[in-house]
């Protein structure tokens, strides 16, 4: 899969205020920035730096990261489900790269 | 305590000062100590460990490169500002930071971290009310994963 692509699960079907988990995992090398300790020289890592979570386009948690989290991140988050509506992830990474996703939730 | 008694006490205070830092490979301690400092704007010593927190790690990981890790908290979301995750031997210690809501209704983090080596791993609860608190785990690494 292409960098940046990602696959969001949430459960089917919840009840009003069920906190549930949203995971997530993103397609992304995660690469450090590396330097050469005899040279000095850089070698430019690639790794995501921000994801937000959004519920029904309000911002509900925001996570920096760098290189730290593993290559193809897999995160879980939890978030409370008042009613039917869209769960969207939005992430950044280091070289430009903006990426949305989104999954929808039904509240039975 | 007379004078003689003092002298050397004093003197035997200084030595352990002096040579503490030299006997104990605090480096990566004190780099630990240095970016807490720097992101939370608090000294390491400062935070108290707390049974509120449930930080979940393997004893012993696989690989460095894939170590996972989770985090809850017994601490209501509202009372949360956020939580960092810090790898003690880590060339950059800082892992992440996640802000969080009360939409949130949980505080709790799964995710995969990538540590060098044999290291405790850190997770700290920074409260709305400018304290914070820490759970602390020591992972096994036998194959690093940030070479």
């Amino acid at each position: 899969m292409a960098t940046g692509t990602a696959i969001v699960r949430v459960p089917k079907e919840v009840q009003k205020g069920q906190v549930i988990r949203v995971q997530m995992v993103i397609t992304h090398p995660m690469t450090p920035t590396r330097r050469d300790p005899q040279t000095g020289q850089e070698t430019p890592g690639h790794f995501l730096t921000k994801l937000q979570l959004f519920y029904n386009d309000q911002l509900v948690s925001e996570m920096n990261m760098a290189a730290g989290i593993s290559a193809n991140p897999f995160i879980a988050l939890p978030l409370k489900v008042e009613s039917s509506g869209v769960i969207k992830i939005a992430y950044e990474d280091n070289r430009g790269g903006k990426w949305e996703k989104t999954a929808e939730i039904t509240v039975k | 305590m007379n004078r003689r008694k003092f002298l050397l006490l004093s003197a035997v205070a200084v030595a352990g000062l002096t040579f503490a830092p030299a006997i104990k490979p605090a480096f990566a301690a004190s780099k630990l100590e240095e970016e807490i400092k720097k992101r939370l704007g608090v000294e390491l010593k400062a935070i108290k460990e707390t049974a509120e927190i449930k930080l979940t790690a393997p004893t012993i990981a696989e690989s460095g490169a894939n170590v996972p890790i989770t985090v809850e908290a017994d601490i209501p979301v509202d009372k949360v500002e956020r939580l960092w995750i810090f790898v003690d031997k880590n060339p950059i210690p800082w892992v992440t930071d996640v802000k969080f809501t009360p939409q949130n209704g949980q505080v709790f983090l799964s995710t995969r971290i990538k540590m060098g080596e044999t290291s405790n791993v850190r997770a700290i609860l920074q409260l709305k009310d400018g304290t914070f608190v820490m759970a602390t785990k020591e992972v096994k690494v036998t194959a690093g994963g940030c070479g």
